[in-house]
């Protein structure tokens, strides 16, 4: 990479910023400047020392939250919560623990990314790779940014709408008068895929992007139809990129309330709904950490902070972990990417 | 393996999972569903999981909350089999629906834990809620000083109206009052607040100090024995006469000793 | 039967089933728009078209009426509309400067070993649930407040109105500040550092200082960068519910900006926040068309903040500078 190459960041959302600089990176970083702020004008001075303190304070915010959860959850987390049901106690040394929302998160982001990467995967390559007429290809990157501008409360609503519809009884359950419930974990699901959608189709798009069009004119050259190219060459080459993206976005599904508080239907413990073994587990309801959170907090019902911290303490393990894979994903993508495939790099 | 047996063993293993879920699918448990009162809504708890334990794979139940009047709305829209309320019929209900009474319940006047009041008259209540009297100091036996924050249920909730009902008579209440949507937000605000008043069931009293009403303190014994005054119904609503499952489930609350043993832990029974 | 699908695609009926994938992803969000739209039109109709985002009375006690399906209800979501903007916009305003700041600082003034630190600091806050952030609000940020800086006097002066509690606008914006700032900074760092270099350094060589190298060279580059950081961070702010409806109070009241510093310690309860607590009683017909009237005006400012953005940055293209 030459030197004036601007760091590029693919691994926060809509952009981020790389971490290492390169090891020679100019003579610029070798030698700092020999000004000294002495001899800056006042007003100058106070805005270098409000950049210090913004950025200073950013840290200090981030020390305070991730302390303040670990304390607090350090103190209230015994391990027996991992893996006890939670019942409707109020008195909190009978509640049990959290072990029905942990499979509730992990249950809906495995149905949020099952659903939202192969659709996110299909539709960039298809923009990328395809995108014929132009005008349809220009609508479906705008309707795309739509979605990720979308609140989620608006798309959890929308989900309510659209499931409480006679058409998609399938998904939940009826009651006697014929009113469909339209909450449970296929309806909640379907509505995470949508806000995992636009991250992963981000990711595979730039990652399809920057591989350098003789990888597919080689392919075209030895006689391969453009769909066998797309299958063969293009997506084992992105796939760093699809898993950075699947990881952003299961990050994102595990911290969001919203939808799971208004799709979930509230029952505390994953109750199934029918006889189907393995359907009835998603026709039905349940809970997620976030909204046990939340229904614990004071704001809630449950009135109990300290199974608030524990799970809230729990939940941010599980996102910073998820935030860590991408990173991980990402440097180990970097590294091996194009070089990884038969066709590149050698 | 070639994959065309491989592809044959996935289909065997599908059909098989489906199969031994056919003679399951023929016989689905029916399901009660009940919504409505956040008061009615641990009473209903222990009730639906007694019945389940008597008998077992019958049937099963699911419980939301929302409000009284979202418990008779729905009920008689036919969303969910059995409607909680805690107040009693009003005219401007939908028709078609049956009130079931199965028990008696007390509302509670209650203060934070640093300003116990023995004793409030039901013109002490009416002046604070209203908003004629602002202030602790105007009210006799309180130690807190400062403005009285009162706290209150929505205007969905049974509750609410029982209070109105009970308390309030023809007054009406203040719009300076935070309305809470259930009866455990309440007993939240007033336990965390040193100046808070407000009003909940009898099962929701810890944490804070329930005060007496007109000489009579709120215990669940002066409930049953009728001398405090502030009781109101518990009615499990249905669409039309109740039948069938949901029939036999209320007749057994309201006639069998089970269901009244559980009823009078914290609660009155009917007889 | 398996063996057509399992040969090879032929390039035209690829192209047609991956199109046609994408056409359903368009089609999904035209369906939502409509649905939104159908759902709320019972308000929009009984109501007026824009008379319901107007003042008028307690929003609280009109969306009770309508629980008990009262047949003469009117809906006037003023306080919400209010609130909305008050949190969203002092949001941004703060969120902005502070973003703009600290950015500058990660790009230009800070120690490598403190960026190494910075960096995956900014990371970590950009992916914290906004149920935490909700959480500690409500069990500490709102108890401080409550006890430490609401005044007895505070509470007595709007007695008649509405009672203060520590859930309030001051700690909302706070902590909703705090939120939007990490997204912010990333996209703003990434514009600073995609600035030419040669600019700057020719700023430098002319003997300006490197604090207004930056801020005239730079930040005035990356200005599109951070128009469209805003209006990623309004959106976000706009949908922002749960972590609002916990620590702002919940009550459907307008803060009034006259009243002075107290202003800021008064409740209010922003339009996402009353969908959410109304979710429950979404039964009555009355209450699920104005919750669906809510919705569709936060989807409404969502795409007018988009256009608004794009158009933003329309005359800033001129200047060369990356968009």
């Amino acid at each position: 990479m030459s030197v004036t190459q601007p760091r590029t960041l693919d691994d926060l959302p809509h952009g981020g910023f790389g971490v290492e600089p390169s090891a020679g990176g100019g003579g610029a970083k070798k030698r700092r400047s020999t000004e000294s702020i002495s001899t800056w004008r006042w007003g100058d001075r106070i805005a270098y020392g409000m950049c210090w303190v913004a950025g200073i304070s950013l840290c200090v915010i981030a020390a305070a939250i991730v302390g303040y959860m670990a304390v607090r959850g350090l103190q209230y987390l015994k391990p027996s919560l991992l893996w006890q049901h939670p019942s409707g106690e109020v008195d909190q040394s009978k509640s049990g623990g959290f072990l029905d929302p942990i499979l509730g998160t992990v249950l809906l982001t495995v149905i949020g990314i099952g659903l939202a990467t192969p659709i996110a995967v299909g539709t960039a390559v298809w923009v990328v790779e395809y995108g014929r007429p132009s005008w349809l290809a220009r609508a479906v990157e705008s309707g795309i940014e739509v979605v990720a501008g979308t609140p989620d409360i608006v798309l959890a609503i929308f989900g309510l709408a659209l499931f409480q519809n006679g058409l998609f009884g399938w998904m939940s359950f009826t009651a006697e008068g014929g009113a469909v419930f339209g909450r449970s974990f296929m309806t909640a699901g379907a509505m995470m895929s949508l806000i995992a959608l636009p991250m992963v189709y981000g990711a595979t798009r730039e990652g399809l992007q920057s591989i350098p069009r003789h990888m597919r004119e080689a392919s075209y050259g030895l006689g391969k139809t453009r769909i066998a190219t797309i299958r063969r060459v293009l997506l084992p080459a992105v796939r760093p990129n699809i898993s950075t993206g699947a990881a952003l976005g299961m990050g994102r599904i595990a911290g969001d309330t919203a939808i799971v508080v208004i799709l979930l239907g509230a029952s505390l413990r994953l109750e199934n709904e029918g006889s189907i073994p393995g359907l009835n587990v998603l026709k039905g309801t349940g809970s997620t950490l976030t909204s046990y959170v939340y229904n614990n907090s004071p704001a809630g019902e449950g009135n109990a902070a300290e199974k608030a911290y524990a799970a809230a303490f729990v939940l941010l393990l599980i996102v910073v972990g998820l935030n860590f894979a991408v990173d991980l994903i990402a440097r180990r993508g970097a590294k091996t990417g194009l070089e990884g495939t038969r066709l590149g790099g050698r | 393996m070639t994959t065309r047996l491989r592809r044959l063993g996935v289909c065997a293993a599908a059909v098989g999972v489906l199969g031994a879920t056919v003679p399951s699918m023929a016989s689905a448990t029916p399901v009660i569903t009940m919504s409505g009162s956040t008061s009615v809504a641990p009473l209903a708890t222990l009730l639906a999981k007694a019945y389940v334990k008597k008998n077992p794979g019958k049937v099963k139940f699911k419980l939301a909350q929302g409000g009284s009047d979202v418990g008779v709305a729905d009920v008689a829209a036919g969303r969910v089999t059995i409607g909680n309320s805690s107040r009693d019929p009003k005219s401007s209900d939908p028709g078609g629906i049956f009130f079931n009474k199965i028990a008696r319940d007390a509302i509670c006047l209650v203060t934070n834990p640093s300003n116990p009041i023995a004793n409030l008259s039901q013109d002490t209540i009416q002046a604070i809620f209203s908003g004629d009297v602002r202030d602790w100091s105007q009210v006799p036996g309180a130690t807190a000083t400062g403005t009285i924050d009162i706290v209150g249920r929505t205007a969905a909730s049974g509750t609410q109206d029982a209070f109105q009902k009970i308390f309030m008579g023809s007054k009406t209440v203040t719009s300076s009052i935070a309305a809470k949507a259930s009866n455990g937000l309440v007993q939240q605000a007033v336990q965390s607040d040193k100046n808070a008043i407000g009003y909940v069931s009898l099962d929701f009293i810890n944490g804070v100090s329930p005060a007496g009403y007109n000489g009579v303190a709120c215990n669940l014994r002066n409930a049953k024995s009728g001398e405090y005054g502030g009781v109101r119904n518990f009615w499990m609503v249905t669409r039309g006469r109740a039948t069938g499952i949901v029939g036999k489930f209320i007749h057994w609350v309201q006639s069998s000793k089970a269901a009244q043993a559980i009823v009078g832990k914290h609660w009155v029974p009917l007889k | 039967m398996f063996e057509r699908l399992r040969q090879p695609w032929s390039d035209q009926r690829a192209e047609r089933m991956l199109g046609a994938l994408a056409c359903a992803v368009l089609v999904t969000i035209a369906l939502m728009v409509l649905f939104v739209f159908k759902e709320a039109w019972p308000t929009l109709q009984h109501n007026g078209l824009v008379k319901w985002i107007g003042p008028g009375g307690n929003v609280d006690e009109q969306i009770g009426r309508m629980v008990n399906g009262d047949e003469d209800y009117h809906l006037r979501a003023w306080p919400l509309v209010w609130a909305t903007l008050l949190t969203t916009g002092l949001a941004i305003a703060l969120g902005t400067i502070f973003a703009v700041l600290a950015a500058i600082f990660i790009v230009e003034f800070a120690p490598d070993r403190v960026r190494a630190v910075l960096v995956p600091v900014v990371r970590l806050l950009a992916a914290v649930p906004s149920v935490i952030y909700g959480l500690i609000g409500i069990l500490v940020l709102v108890p401080f407040v409550g006890n430490h800086i609401v005044t007895p006097g505070n509470k007595k002066s709007v007695e008649f109105v509405v009672q203060i509690t520590g859930a309030s606008l001051l700690v909302a914006v706070v902590i909703l500040t705090v939120m939007i700032v990490p997204i912010m900074v990333a996209i703003i760092v990434d514009a600073l550092y995609a600035v030419p270099r040669g600019w700057k350094e020719g700023a430098v060589a002319l003997g300006v200082n490197r604090w207004r190298a930056m801020w005239t060279v730079s930040v005035r580059a990356a200005r599109p960068a951070i128009i469209a950081a805003a209006v990623l961070a309004s959106a976000r702010a706009l949908g922002e519910a749960i972590m609002l409806s916990m620590v702002s109070g919940s009550v459907g009241f307008a803060p009034n900006p006259f009243d002075g510093p107290l202003f800021f310690l008064e409740p209010l309860r922003p339009l996402a926040s009353t969908i959410v607590e109304d979710a429950e009683s979404l039964q009555a017909p009355a209450v699920r068309s104005s919750v669906y009237a809510f919705a569709l005006l936060l989807l409404f400012s969502s795409l007018l903040l988009s256009i608004a953005g794009f158009l933003a940055k329309q005359p800033m293209k001129k200047y060369g500078a990356r968009i």
